[in-house]
């Protein structure tokens, strides 16, 4: 071995390949060949530098490397082990992470991709997910929920086909009213069911599936308050919510398990409530994307779009004046749903 | 819950320091987020790799040996079938339902290879652990067992816990050399009671004082629909309730509990294991590193973990029956880190109780 100027030579303990057995050694390095000695200078491994195997450094823990025939060396002088291999895999992020004031950049940086991250990244996770789900498997998942729901909570409808023809005259009015593209891409069907346990509600399924509940025709037989919510609803379809909202929890809920970790005791229910809270934020603004597109379609299809605010302004008056805080709530409240409705309502074309 | 270790035995020593451990804490963070999680396998074994190197015994330390690319792959095997599940499961409820009975009765198997995965990925001295629990075994401790538990209303927990305890120790090996743990039930069951008793204490105690009742507690839960205000009346009692009777009677257990195993856990070759932590300060350290990591919008959550592992590694201690010179790796069946992937999804810690 040649020995330069420079030191070659790092002390530390050996270990043979899987065993406990610990000796003071030295591990000496030439450009080519790498040598373990213990104290009385017998050889205990010897290989070519490049068939070693360097641990990257992590903190000041003991550095290690791997002869190619398992033998072991540890040692903790991190700069004369540095000295002898010189640099070696994993020092640049090494160096990243030492205790500086360039680590406030990186909090930064975390602070700013994580909000990236929740306010698009999700989305376009989701969107990618949703174009890459078929159509048959979203009418699917249509029928597989409607399943449960019909042996769950749901009775066959008890209104009059008269009453029936009513609401679906306005649901034929509003699909004839939906631009080319979207009546092209999307089919919708209604469906009515008896759901006491609901009360007066209309909700839609991912593949255009809506149900209307029977309390519902009964105590809103106006029209125009009909051509408002279903509007809403298929609202919540064309924009693809439900399989948004499907995407986006799933992913929250695999970066949050695989991102967080061990938070430790107590922070990881914090962590995961913190998540339930920022999601519902979500589900507040799909509520208020849906609105405008119930708003917009039937005001097109000849409707008063004013139906919409007098559901909710009833709605609102059942519920009493005290609804609770908003960021609790998968909906937003009310009052602020309704002077934001009229707000939009003045933005539409009075072509009526 | 004695404060000290017993006579002879000398503590752990955990030399991670909060400067150092931010620093990769951050930048594991930041990385992760990045690459939308996809960082996060390698950041899992930087993480481990940090806190078990930093961990000593007698000048030796232990080492976490997984790549990132083993736990990458695993997460990504166990994000497909959870997609592949939740998909199903709206789509074709009762085929759904019947996954859900597979996964049931997969779950035990998942646990089980996890914790071989673990055991065999870790080391101490230059020398791999090793885990030989039966499939049989864990089916009959997640599954069997839990129902009995919920049958005798809970009463049964100790001995449900006692045996998980026994199986994840008397199963694991340092190379060929075995941990022998033998568990007295009636310290299980004695720190089963102080837990029970303290619950009952404080909120008989707590009802004394502030004139709250068991009655007031079922009328403000009646009257939540009517009355909103009820309902943060109620929301208050159940977290008085929980930080003041729950969470100390956890921790009561888990200490006296973690003290017994330890003290009774032994490498064969007559190395003894010892514990001497106590549930004041455990409690006491959770909940100010809570609200220190709160406060500081998580930025203090290193020097959370690394003040817990000071603290855990002080209170644990060992004497040695011998050398620690003839510990040798055995070969044994991995495990595999979809196993691993999927405890880490389930928020289950499998490893070796540390």
């Amino acid at each position: 071995m040649v020995y330069g100027q420079t030191q070659h030579v790092v002390m530390g303990a050996a270990y043979g390949a899987g065993a406990s057995r610990r000796v003071v050694a030295q591990l000496t390095v030439t450009a080519e060949w790498a040598e373990l000695r213990d104290a009385a200078g017998m050889v205990l491994a010897r290989a070519p530098r490049n068939l070693l195997q360097f641990d990257a450094p992590i903190g000041t823990a003991p550095r290690k490397v791997t002869f190619p025939d398992g033998a072991l060396f540890e040692t903790s002088d991190h700069a004369g082990f540095v000295g002898v291999t010189g640099q070696t895999r994993g020092a640049v992020l090494h160096q990243y992470e030492a205790f500086g004031p360039r680590l406030i950049g990186v909090v930064l940086a975390c602070a700013l991709a994580a909000w990236a991250i929740w306010r698009y990244g999700l989305d376009i996770l989701a969107a990618i997910a949703i174009a890459a789900t078929p159509p048959a498997l979203v009418a699917q998942m249509d029928r597989g929920t409607l399943q449960v729901i019909d042996t769950t909570m749901a009775e066959d409808s008890i209104l009059t086909a008269a009453d029936r023809a009513k609401v679906e005259a306005v649901f034929t009015k509003l699909t004839a009213a939906l631009p080319e593209d979207v009546r092209a891409a999307q089919e919708f069907a209604l469906l009515f069911r008896n759901m006491p346990g609901l009360g007066p509600n209309a909700f839609a399924l991912p593949g255009g599936t809506m149900v209307m509940t029977d309390d519902f025709v009964k105590e809103f037989p106006d029209p125009n308050i009909i051509a408002g919510v279903l509007g809403h609803e298929m609202g919540h379809v064309v924009d693809q919510h439900g399989l948004y909202r499907l995407y986006r929890s799933l992913g929250s809920a695999v970066l949050i398990a695989f991102l967080a970790g061990d938070v430790g005791p107590i922070l990881d229910d914090i962590v995961l409530e913190g998540n339930v809270l920022l999601s519902l934020s979500h589900s507040r603004a799909q509520e208020r994307e849906a609105d405008e597109f119930g708003l917009r379609l039937a005001a097109a299809a000849g409707y008063d779009p004013a139906g919409l605010a007098v559901f909710f302004q009833r709605i609102g008056e059942e519920n009493g004046a005290d609804e609770g805080m908003e960021w609790l709530s998968t909906h937003p409240l009310s009052q602020d749903r309704l002077q934001r409705i009229e707000e939009f309502i003045k933005t539409l074309p009075q072509d009526q | 819950m004695s404060a000290a270790l017993p006579e002879g035995s000398k503590p752990f020593q955990f030399t991670g320091t909060a400067n150092e451990w931010f620093g990769i804490w951050i930048v594991n963070l930041m990385l992760s987020i990045v690459t939308i999680g996809i960082y996060s396998a390698w950041a899992k074994v930087r993480t481990k790799k940090y806190f078990y190197n930093n961990t000593f015994v007698e000048g030796r330390n232990f080492d976490y040996h997984a790549t990132g690319g083993q736990i990458f792959k695993g997460r990504l095997i166990v994000i497909g079938a959870l997609i592949v599940y939740q998909i199903l499961l709206t789509a074709v409820p009762p085929l759904g339902l019947l996954l859900s009975l597979v996964l049931l009765l997969a779950f035990p198997w998942l646990i089980l290879r996890s914790m071989m995965f673990n055991a065999r990925m870790s080391s101490f001295s230059n020398v791999r652990f090793g885990f030989d629990g039966t499939t049989g075994q864990a089916m009959l401790l997640m599954l069997v067992y839990p129902i009995g538990v919920l049958l005798t209303l809970y009463s049964t927990f100790p001995i449900l816990d006692r045996a998980f305890k026994r199986f994840s120790i008397a199963n694991a090996r340092l190379g060929g050399t075995r941990f022998a743990a033998e568990f007295p039930l009636g310290a299980f069951y004695k720190a089963f009671a102080v837990a029970a008793l303290w619950v009952i204490g404080v909120s008989l105690g707590g009802a004394a004082l502030f004139g709250i009742s068991i009655a007031s507690f079922g009328s403000a839960a009646q009257n939540a629909e009517t009355d909103p205000t009820q309902i943060l009346r109620l929301i208050s009692l159940a977290y008085l309730l929980f930080f003041a009777a729950i969470l100390p009677a956890a921790f009561i257990y888990q200490a006296m509990t973690r003290n017994v195993i330890y003290n009774n856990t032994v490498l064969e070759g007559g190395h003894r294991l010892a514990s001497a932590v106590s549930a004041r300060m455990l409690l006491w350290i959770a909940l100010s590193n809570t609200a220190v990591v709160i406060c500081t919008f998580f930025l203090m959550l290193p020097w959370a973990q690394v003040r817990l592992a000071r603290y855990l590694a002080a209170h644990t201690g060992y004497s040695l029956g011998g050398s620690l010179d003839d510990f040798v790796t055995q070969a044994q069946t991995t495990g595999n880190a979809v196993g691993d992937a999927f405890a880490d999804f389930e928020g289950m810690g499998a490893g070796l109780p540390m």
